[in-house]
């Protein structure tokens, strides 16, 4: 079987929310019923026939093409299979995935992976602003699984973050982990300024100092810590930079904070 | 155009109509006397139908800055309740607080055809009437707020004589565009500002020295002196704290016989008994209701489940924030005017303090004898949203329906109440009193709430059923100002409601001083804050209505 391709026509004028295209809606459906599927673009209904061309039968596998930047929400709740973009996308993509994997082949917009539960968000590319946040106006982020990015990350990565990894393989904008309640962030680029203002638990992993830093947090010195290695080690089996680091990395300064919120997070600054 | 309605059963508690077959005529939207030798250009025939006017709900938040706030607060409401736009409709969202357009939707789907806001801040009525005037189909009122505004307290605190504080009353009615003057935890919100958690009715203010009594005795006397038809609209001290049925009860006999609208009077109703200190007090609120012709009441029953709080109270929202669910709110206060608080909820129907709730106020409903003095609000959306109004006629008007409900919730409460031993049903005569009649009456409008000649055609019709909140939530046919809106309970045409407003008489040179105020303390003018007619028909989808302030009782 060769895998389920969505292919753009043309460009759509506006974005289109792709939300009901994920495997498990597809399954049991004939092309004929994929192509009714009635999706919504700015304030209209339309076919997915009439903005798609469908190929392939496999829905495990389902593939994104054309000027996909016009596309939100892809893998909206997805919770199997595996979705590949074949170029940029918009907003929301994977939020509230639960299972599956998502590759993107160009950057995503904002809230990419927002409020997301499980499963894997791979980005060959730049993450678009809240990458792993909540929703707007929600209380609480990402809540498990795992995004990877190959290029940089926007402001505000994680924010509200709750559990589940961000691998950031370039740079993060201003605010990363803000507001954070858990989980883990590891930063191997830069990081812009104050990196996790308000943050009440969680880990912020930077292998560089960040610009600014907010007073609120706490300089707790070096530390040997005998968990990194085996962090790391955790990441071998993936398919990033994070997988090739040094098996003696393991000195790493500690910021405690925000102690302006809860303060039982930490920053850990890798010492080379 | 000359409309026909033949055959129907009347309900029209005005009129003493009870249950009558009459034929009803339409013109230019309003009702006419049976014509001689006219075309008739359309008739619905409504045998089996019952027929009483368009709805009118006194108490519900429909607009102004707390809805705003507690939409804002709630996306997951919105995103959980979308409404999509179809060819007739506009797109909204919310089911606990629904957007504008979605208000109007719901209301008039019901056959509701006008509500009223009863906290119009005067320093935000300009967003509040904005914001009422994109609610479509139902028409709009609102209560302008005094009693904790800095200005009314420096004047009472200065002992004004009655006459230039009438004049500030009536001008701040007519600056705000409203229909009738609330009262909010009279004094306790100013109070709250200064620290203070708790203010009693005899209390002096932190400030001001001025007690809530005053406040109470000096703006229904200014009501009365000025002939505004509504009488003032209170949401009384201690809201919500058990024993305040002592405060209740003083507060109505404290009144010196003015007339006084206290409004959700269950909040108000609470004894300090039991093991628990918490219990009913509507036994003794409901006789005192029965014995003072001058007290009129709505009840803003609670229903089971989620639901947000919305109260200019900031004082004992603030008391109340801790029990937040989901966990998170908002206060605000505006301009020392009046308060906001915000507090999502969620009413426990296992929870022994929340199923008292629901009891007392059923128990208010059923023992206030007179239907022309209570009415029937949820105080949306603090104890219900609004579309759960047909599900509690249902609870009045069906005992063994109540019984059964009864026996789910929590057995202590239950145990607790007299509800189970009340045996009054509502009659469908005396719910067209409580949602139409006296609720016209009590507002002061004389041309909606009944069937007679010469009144707006606001008609609603049902198919008579069994059960009653099938019948009232899905009406035949909903009439507003004679163009049919509503057919089987979809809306089939969309229009504009007039907003209703009294202008009372005053001398206008007040506004000296009141300009040197504005321009020191408050951060619009004088000129900026008075609301404008043009303002309010704006685009052409706004009406006003101004309606006469009564002749003078001569007793």
């Amino acid at each position: 079987m060769s895998a389920l391709t969505l292919i753009l026509k043309k460009t759509p004028t506006q974005q289109v929310d792709v939300s009901p295209l994920i495997p498990e809606n597809l399954t049991d459906l004939s092309k004929p019923e994929i192509g009714a599927i009635i999706l919504v673009t700015g304030n209209q209904h339309v076919r997915t026939d009439t903005i798609f061309t469908i190929s392939g039968d496999d829905p495990e596998r389902l593939i994104f093409t054309g000027e996909t930047t016009k596309l939100d929400y892809i893998g909206k709740n997805c919770s199997i299979g595996q979705i590949n973009v074949q170029g940029s996308c918009g907003a929301y993509t994977g939020m509230g995935m639960k299972g599956g994997q998502i590759n993107i082949y160009g950057n995503t917009g904002a809230f990419t992976a927002c409020e997301m539960r499980g499963g894997l968000v791979r980005i060959e590319g730049d993450g678009g602003d809240f990458l792993g946040a909540a929703r707007p106006g929600n209380q609480i982020g990402m809540m498990g699984g795992m995004v990877i990015v190959t290029g940089n990350a926007g402001a505000r990565v994680g924010d509200q973050m709750r559990r589940g990894t961000l691998l950031i393989e370039g740079n993060a904008g201003n605010y990363a982990g803000s507001r954070m309640l858990a989980g883990t962030i590891a930063i191997l680029g830069k990081t812009g300024n104050y990196p996790g203002y308000g943050m009440k638990r969680g880990t912020l992993l930077l292998w560089h100092s960040p610009n600014k830093l907010g007073a609120t947090f706490n300089d707790c010195g070096c530390h040997t810590l005998g968990f990194l290695p085996l962090l790391l080690e955790s990441y071998r089996s993936l398919e990033t930079r994070f997988a090739f680091l040094p098996k003696t990395t393991g000195r790493a300064r500690r910021f405690c904070g925000d102690m302006a919120s809860l303060g039982r997070g930490e920053i850990l600054i890798l010492v080379p | 155009m000359l409309i026909k309605l033949t055959g129907g059963t009347v309900y029209d508690p005005m009129h003493g109509i009870n249950g009558e077959v009459r034929d009803i005529y339409i013109q230019d939207g309003r009702i006419t006397d049976p014509p001689n030798d006219m075309p008739i250009h359309q008739v619905y025939s409504l045998n089996n139908k019952i027929v009483m006017a368009g709805a009118i709900d006194i108490h519900s938040h429909i607009g102004g800055g707390n809805v705003n706030i507690a939409r804002t607060l709630l996306p997951e409401d919105h995103w959980a309740n979308p409404l999509p736009h179809t060819e007739l409709l506009r797109a909204g969202s919310g089911h606990i607080i629904p957007s504008t357009f979605a208000t109007g939707y719901r209301y008039a789907e019901m056959g509701y055809t006008a509500v009223f806001e009863p906290a119009v801040l005067p320093m935000n009525a300009r967003q509040a009437h904005m914001e009422m005037g994109d609610i479509p189909l139902i028409d709009k009122g609102g209560y302008a707020l005094l009693g904790n505004d800095d200005y009314g307290l420096r004047m009472l605190a200065a002992n004004k004589d009655q006459k230039a504080f009438n004049d500030y009353v009536a001008w701040i009615l007519r600056a705000s565009q409203c229909l009738g003057i609330k009262v909010v935890n009279p004094g306790g919100i100013n109070a709250f500002k200064f620290n203070q958690r708790r203010l009693h009715l005899d209390e002096p203010g932190p400030y001001y020295g001025v007690t809530p009594r005053q406040i109470l005795l000096r703006l229904a006397r200014a009501l009365h002196e000025l002939d505004v038809p509504h009488p003032l609209h209170v949401h009384g001290c201690n809201l919500g704290v058990p024993g305040n049925l002592e405060t209740t009860l003083s507060t109505i006999e404290g009144i010196a016989g003015l007339p006084m609208h206290l409004a959700h009077i269950q909040f108000h109703s609470y004894g300090a008994e039991g093991d628990r200190k918490f219990s009913s007090g509507a036994a003794q609120i409901a006789e005192a209701v029965n014995r003072n012709p001058n007290i009129t009441v709505d009840v803003g029953q609670i229903l089971f489940g989620q639901t947000v709080t919305v109260s200019s109270d900031s004082m004992q929202q603030y008391a109340n924030h801790l029990h937040a669910y989901p966990k998170k709110w908002a206060f605000v206060d505006i301009e020392c005017d009046a308060g906001c608080g915000i507090v999502p909820f969620k009413y426990l129907d296992k929870n022994f303090v929340n199923a008292l709730q629901w009891t007392i106020g059923l128990e208010i409903f059923l023992l206030v004898d007179d239907p022309w003095r209570v009415f029937l609000t949820t105080d949306h959306p603090n104890g219900a949203p609004f579309v759960s109004y047909p599900h509690l006629i249902r609870l009045l008007m069906d005992r063994s329906f109540r019984n059964d409900m009864l026996a789910t919730i929590h057995p202590d409460a239950a145990r607790a109440s007299t509800l189970g031993a009340i045996t009054r049903e509502y009659s469908l005569y005396e719910i067209a009193v409580m949602t139409r009649a006296g609720a016209a009456k009590l507002l002061g409008l004389s041309d909606r709430g009944h069937l007679g000649i010469g009144a707006a055609a606001d008609i609603t019709v049902y198919t008579k059923q069994e059960d009653k909140e099938k019948m009232f939530s899905k009406p035949d046919y909903v009439f507003k100002d004679g163009e049919l809106i509503v057919r089987n309970g979809e809306i089939i045409k969309v229009t504009w409601g007039t907003t209703h407003v009294v202008r009372p008489e005053f001398d206008n040179s007040i506004e000296k001083e009141l300009s040197n105020y504005f321009d020191r303390y408050l951060p619009m003018k004088l000129g900026n804050f008075k609301i404008h007619d043009e303002e309010m028909i704006y685009f052409g989808q706004g009406h006003i209505q101004v309606h006469p302030c009564r002749e003078r009782n001569s007793s």
